[in-house]
């Protein structure tokens, strides 16, 4: 039941990407949401044919899987793309230290993992999932430090994204500690995140979107190359004050 | 309890927070201000430094020490805390405009060099670390009021000190936000 509903909000936010010509603007994630259903349908049929349980199903689904979350990787760096790029400086170091952040949090899955090769796909996926949630809520940390608007839509996606992901992450890692008891459970579960996510997806593309926003009007570079020391000796020179004031109250204490 | 478990929700945990964090919009945001000419703003405290240091001399707090009652030693001794207290607020105001403008320019700038940001990024945690310990401590009365003596010293090094910065620094920023309506007028980018 859960998995029909699934499939008529993926072709509905399919149709409205295709009717409100939003596939333009947003590309990868045109694809990724067709993908994504396309593999859940051929994951329905090969479920059918061999057997939930069986080996073969098992390591087809998990194959398409693979598939499904390399699109999603690509979808969600266009959106990160779309939040950030248009301030160009901002954005060429974001994606450094985001790439940066990724990597980390990737081994950090990899060390936080039970060692072994079992559920070696399952493992793989919840160490993506958590790169995408950790670069997700990095680029949002991005924008609250530097406060920059960003287009609401965006936000939207990028939240659906992360929220999935890390439902996606504590549902693989209950998996992994209660395996066969737990199997029925985490496939509804995992279906029930995404129709959320995807419901999320359809309200802030239910508008026609423009091709990105117009490009900020950028400063000649020489500005921020006299202006950043400047700005840093300043805030240097009230620290300073202050660790003067602590200083002189931890003296006469 | 699997250290799995703990290691992978607790992450997620972490990282919720994080979200929760950065979507919340800041308390004073919409106070703070963008234009550079706001700048100045920062200086109407400087202003009044020199009452502000006649308030904290430890001159005066002695004088009334031997002719005030008892209450009203206790009112002044407040009133010091506050004047304190406000003072830091006030410094804290300066760091956040600057602050604010450091990242208008990073924003609208085509390059941004890392080691700038990351100064920038520890000067901030620095900042906001010893505020809320100085505040704190002010607030408790973990600070005898006769220490404050050497506010009044700093506060007359900073005044001269931030006087000159901030003209400085609003001139530039007056430049830099001249060059960018220029550029508007005309319809052209540096981009």
């Amino acid at each position: 039941m859960l998995w029909a509903v699934n499939i008529v909000a993926g072709v509905f936010l399919l149709v409205l990407l295709a009717v409100r010509k939003n596939y333009r603007t947003y590309a990868a994630f045109s694809i990724y949401v067709f993908l994504n259903l396309i593999l859940g349908v051929l994951a329905f049929l090969v479920y059918r044919w061999l057997g939930f349980s069986s080996d073969a199903s098992w390591r087809i689904s998990w194959g398409m899987q693979a598939l499904v979350l390399c699109a999603r990787g690509l979808a969600v760096m266009e959106v990160c793309k779309h939040l950030l790029s248009h301030y160009r400086g901002v954005w060429a170091l974001a994606w450094r230290i985001l790439l940066g952040c990724a990597s980390l949090v990737l081994l950090y899955a990899g060390l936080a993992a039970r060692h072994g090769l079992g559920f070696v796909l399952p493992k793989a996926e919840r160490a993506l999932e958590l790169a995408i949630a950790a670069v997700i809520v990095g680029v949002f940390v991005f924008l609250r430090y530097y406060d920059v608007e960003a287009k609401r839509e965006d936000r939207s996606l990028a939240l659906g994204f992360c929220l999935y992901s890390c439902f996606g992450v504590l549902n693989n890692t209950v998996l992994e500690r209660f395996l066969d008891s737990y199997v029925t459970l985490w496939n509804f579960l995992g279906m029930l995140a995404f129709l959320a996510s995807m419901l999320l997806w359809t309200w802030a593309l239910r508008k026609p979107q423009t091709e990105g926003s117009p490009k900020e009007t950028l400063l000649p570079s020489g500005v921020y190359q006299t202006l950043a020391p400047q700005f840093n000796l300043r805030l240097r020179l009230l620290n300073e004050q202050l660790v003067q004031f602590w200083k002189t109250e931890a003296t006469r204490n | 309890m699997n250290l799995t478990l703990i290691l992978f929700f607790g992450f997620v945990a972490l990282l919720l927070l994080a979200l929760g964090w950065a979507l919340r919009k800041p308390r004073n945001a919409r106070n703070l201000p963008t234009d550079p000419h706001a700048l100045e703003e920062g200086q109407r405290h400087v202003d009044y430094l020199p009452q502000i240091r006649q308030a904290l001399a430890a001159a005066d707090y002695d004088f009334l020490s031997r002719r005030a009652s008892r209450g009203a030693l206790q009112r002044v001794r407040k009133d010091r805390r506050g004047i304190a207290l406000a003072y830091l607020a006030a410094l804290r105001g300066n760091f956040q405009s600057l602050l604010r403008m450091a990242r208008v320019i990073a924003v609208l700038s085509p390059e941004v060099a890392a080691a700038h940001e990351f100064e920038r990024l520890r000067l901030t945690t620095k900042f906001a670390w010893q505020y809320q310990m100085i505040r704190w401590k002010l607030m408790a009365g973990f600070a005898p009021l006769p220490q404050l003596d050497g506010l009044s010293a700093l506060v007359s090094g900073l005044s001269v000190r931030m006087e000159a910065a901030l003209k400085e620094l609003g001139e530039r920023a007056a430049l830099a936000a001249e060059l960018t309506s220029s550029m508007n007028r005309r319809g052209l980018s540096a981009v």
